[in-house]
């Protein structure tokens, strides 16, 4: 937990950078840094050097070919959202943020295409497209703030990605500028080019890799209907036990997604109350849609499993608020954690679907030992765990114990078959878990691949990669 | 046997080398190589390559030697590694919907397995069932059902991939939410065997939906039928495939063919009627036929077979509500060809992609008929380069492929090709030449 005043450009350097982007677009004032020196994931401090705002492809090339000449390390940031540190620039890396870039480039409802710049958020894009019957799938829980740069570099997930996929089944196409200020045009919607899925790799790079400073993407029509239940459950092994006969049955929804009891009596005491019953351990959220007369038969199956896994209470919604009312337990569980502890460690790690059950169980009874509070919130469908872990970063002790549960629910992930990251990315925070899932051969092979891109590994300098064995981990 | 199989046959068995005349069927664009492999074990596999990289064998990874034909000839095959042996179901989890095979496991037995589940791999490359699925993700192709159901990159959830200097990668899992660490497993969806040999595979699976029923419009000539597929594409409703299909000229009665649009619709017993009328209505007229069930699924199992017999095979592509610019555009290649001579040419297009293939039977072989084809299909390549499309030539005749290439124009994004390449395979001796560089 350092913060450290790194050393400030020198004027030379400064005045080279805002001779591109303008005056008011370096920041270099320690005041205005302290807006940098976190993200989403708020254990971590660290003050970047400055921080520039570029407006376009044109002058984040010149600024990247500033900085790589004077070998500054570069951290890409969208709107800080991120959960796993990813945005943090430590030492001597200048910010290079996408917060002045976000124009709709092109909407162009015909091919059901959309060209942005990284800087717009996620659900902006749904908003201009829904004039034109269309949206953004890729729908994670931080959309209202979210940038589609931060999406794409973190691959993000969501709710919906059960039936419609991650944010990389949507991006057709890239602008990327690398660290050396050249600006490479990947991929692109109506083209077989017989070349390397460069934009599949760039998806979920972290910021390693390059910038985007254009993002071309798929959108949807939006379905003529949807419909949602919730069902109360006095066990969480219970909800599970739905979700497994809800797929096993051939069902598709839209989402599938459990909170547990401890976040329903968090949810419940703050003011995002939902009218959850506080003694229940489980409620669970499913929604399906598409061609509206089909919807009807689904939700019964789907009540018909929830009720003979032992729902105690199946609500429906059919109009557009009574589904809102359904989900806002769901989607205001992090808000209200944040209401009943200081600190929240979000835990995010996957296992095949049919582990739910047993991992949960690990999970409960790793807070169990540890005396921690975890308050489980879950994209059920894919097997995406969100284990939240209260504390406060004040207690030093309790910190230590925090690591140590994460430690294990990851090797607990990894055990039964899953990963220890579904959706938000390696960042900083999970790098001493890759070796968990990944071995030396398989780790060489990624920082191989990133040297074709940045030889310098000035790009993003310290995320996703572990350090090789003999280097100091950055302390917690 | 020759050096070089005598060499490999020390370190696997007799067995499991042969060269000579027995490597004919594993020709690739017309190249034999020197020896066929066919290892057992991810083990063996890096051993064959790790003795190929210390000696400079070039080596082609196969499956079946299905595919082995199509794109851009590598620069020389010593040796070609076949997966036909190592084709075990190492692991299926209905409960979690994935299946996991060894690369040389048959898209038919795949098939056979899940079926019994009531699930399946909801992909249809051109190829057809004989296909393996290491070749169907080294090769990366979408057929029809893209529009519903995404690409081999969208469904492949893990690889283990045996690298040039033999490397085993275990890459990607089991689950379809996994971002730890750069996604190595989307560079070697569609690497064409360039990066490393691919030892087994796990895919996505989807339920079997309740009602699998395709109708068929009849269109009164090609541009009407792209036209038609456009307009169907851009229902709001989730089709499974809209797929324009132009028959032959030698496969129609008198006059010019008649364009069908098929669309294929997987939905809920309830839902499938709706669907049907939405797009009847949306089409204007009713469909010509309409197919159920086994009848359904056979017409787009024959979308996948419509390259079988055809001497040169176009990807044309633009934006999808070009469809039908794309379609007027073939005509461009009739001096091409004699439409007397087989079937002539047939066009089907994925209308969600705006992907057209061509398939022209035979080539017309006449004076400077290599210089023609490279005029017409370069002036074409260009004309779509310029509008953000493409034109692939997925299989022809060496002399074409060879006068002007399988791959048009990468742009800036070759940079990194050699790179990408030196990173698995450092010794250069996978498939060179095989992508577009």
């Amino acid at each position: 937990m350092k913060s450290i005043l790194p050393e400030p450009l020198t004027k030379e350097l400064r005045d080279r950078l805002r001779g591109v982007v303008g005056d008011a677009w370096v920041i270099g004032d320690p005041d205005r840094l302290l807006a940098y020196e976190s993200d989403g994931l708020t254990a971590y401090r660290m003050t970047p050097r400055a921080v520039v705002l570029p407006r376009d492809t044109d002058e984040v090339s010149r600024v990247l070919g500033i900085l790589s000449q004077e070998a500054v390390p570069v951290v890409p940031r969208g709107a800080g959202t991120g959960l796993s540190g990813g945005a943090l620039a430590d030492g001597d890396a200048v910010v290079v943020g996408t917060a002045r870039m976000t124009d709709m480039l092109k909407l162009d409802p015909a091919n059901r295409l959309a060209r942005v710049q990284p800087g717009m958020i996620n659900a902006d894009l749904t908003t201009a497209a829904e004039p034109f019957g269309l949206y953004y799938a890729p729908d994670p829980s931080s959309q209202s703030a979210c940038t589609l740069g931060g999406n794409v570099a973190e691959n993000s997930g969501g709710p919906h990605c059960l039936k419609y996929g991650v944010t990389s089944r949507y991006v057709t196409g890239l602008t990327v500028v690398t660290y050396d200020g050249k600006i490479v045009e990947m991929g692109g919607f109506g083209r077989e080019c017989g070349g390397y899925d460069l934009v599949g790799l760039f998806v979920g790079s972290e910021g390693c890799v390059g910038i985007a400073t254009e993002i071309e993407v798929r959108l949807l029509p939006l379905p003529e209907g949807v419909r949602t239940l919730l069902a109360i459950f006095d066990r969480l092994g219970d909800a599970g036990r739905a979700v497994t006969e809800i797929m096993a049955g051939g069902l598709l929804p839209a989402a599938l997604e459990i909170i547990d009891g401890p976040t329903i009596r968090a949810v419940e005491a703050s003011v995002f109350a939902a009218g959850f019953p506080t003694d229940a351990e489980a409620a669970l959220v499913v929604e399906f849609d598409g061609i509206e007369v089909g919807l009807a038969a689904d939700v019964e199956r789907a009540v018909r499993c929830c009720r003979e896994a032992g729902a105690r209470e199946v609500r429906t919604a059919d109009s557009v608020e009574e589904r809102l009312a359904l989900w806002r337990g769901r989607k205001k569980a992090f808000g209200a954690m944040g209401q009943i502890a200081t600190d929240l460690m979000v835990q995010d790690g996957t296992v095949p679907r049919s582990k739910l059950t047993d991992v949960l169980g690990r999970i409960s009874e790793i807070g169990v030992r540890h005396d921690l509070t975890i308050a489980n919130v879950f994209h059920a469908g894919d097997g995406n765990l969100h284990p939240n872990i209260l504390f406060d970063r004040s207690d030093s002790e309790e910190l230590s114990r925090v690591e140590l549960a994460s430690t294990e629910i990851m090797a607990a992930c990894v055990e039964a078959g899953g990963t220890i990251t579904g959706e938000h990315g390696v960042g900083l925070d999970k790098r001493r878990y890759m070796s968990l899932v990944h071995g030396p051969e398989e780790l060489d092979a990624m920082l191989r691949i990133k040297a074709v891109f940045d030889p310098r590994g000035h790009m993003n300098p310290g995320k996703v990669l572990p350090d090789p064995p003999d280097s100091v981990e950055i302390a917690l | 046997m020759k050096p070089l199989a005598g060499l490999l046959s020390e370190r696997l068995s007799k067995a499991q080398v042969v060269d000579g005349f027995d490597t004919e069927p594993w020709a690739v664009c017309g190249r034999l190589p020197q020896a066929v492999v066919f290892p057992e074990s991810e083990e063996q596999v890096a051993e064959v390559l790790s003795l190929s990289s210390e000696e400079g064998w070039r080596c082609v990874p196969g499956g079946r030697g299905s595919w082995l034909h199509g794109g851009q000839p590598p620069q020389g095959v010593d040796v070609l590694v076949s997966a036909e042996r190592m084709n075990e179901i190492s692991a299926y989890e209905p409960a979690d919907q994935y299946i996991e095979a060894q690369a040389g496991a048959g898209l038919d037995a795949l098939e056979r397995r899940t079926s019994e589940c009531r699930q399946w791999l909801a992909l249809d490359p051109p190829g057809g069932e004989r296909g393996t699925l290491g070749a169907m993700l080294a090769v990366g192709t979408a057929g029809p059902l893209q529009a519903g159901f995404g690409s081999p990159r969208d469904l492949v959830l893990g690889a283990t991939l045996v690298t040039g200097d033999g490397r085993v990668l275990a890459l990607g899992g089991r689950v379809v939410k996994n971002v730890a660490g750069f996604d190595l497993l989307k560079l070697v969806a569609g690497s064409w065997g360039t990066l490393g040999v691919i030892t087994s595979v796990t895919m996505r699976l989807h339920p079997i939906p309740a009602v699998d029923r395709s109708l068929l419009f009849k269109g009164a000539e090609a541009a009407d039928g792209a036209e038609l597929a456009c307009r169907l594409a851009q229902t709001a409703l989730p089709l499974a495939a809209v797929e324009l299909l132009v028959p032959g000229d030698g496969e129609s009665g008198v006059g010019a063919p008649s364009p069908l649009v098929a669309v294929r619709i997987l939905e809920s017993v309830d839902a499938v009627d709706e669907a049907e009328r939405v797009v009847s209505e949306r089409a204007g007229m009713p469909p010509v036929q309409r197919l159920v069930g086994e009848q359904s699924a056979a017409i787009f199992e024959n979308v996948r077979a419509m390259e079988d017999g055809a001497e040169l095979v176009l990807r044309l592509s633009l934006l999808p509500a070009r469809l039908p610019e794309l379609v007027q555009m073939t005509s461009r290649l009739r001096g091409l060809y004699d439409p007397t001579e087989g079937w002539g040419m047939r066009l089907a297009a994925h209308a969600h992609a705006g992907v057209l293939r061509v398939m022209i039977a035979r080539v017309t072989r006449s004076d400077g008929w290599v210089d023609r084809a490279k005029t017409v299909l370069g002036v074409l390549r260009r004309s779509l380069e310029a509008e953000g499309g493409s034109l692939v030539i997925s299989q022809g005749p060496s002399e074409i492929v060879g006068a002007i290439s399988a791959w048009g124009e990468l742009g800036p994004a070759a940079l990194f090709t050699a790179g990408i390449q030196a990173a698995f395979d450092p010794a250069g001796i996978l498939t060179r030449g095989r992508l577009a560089q």
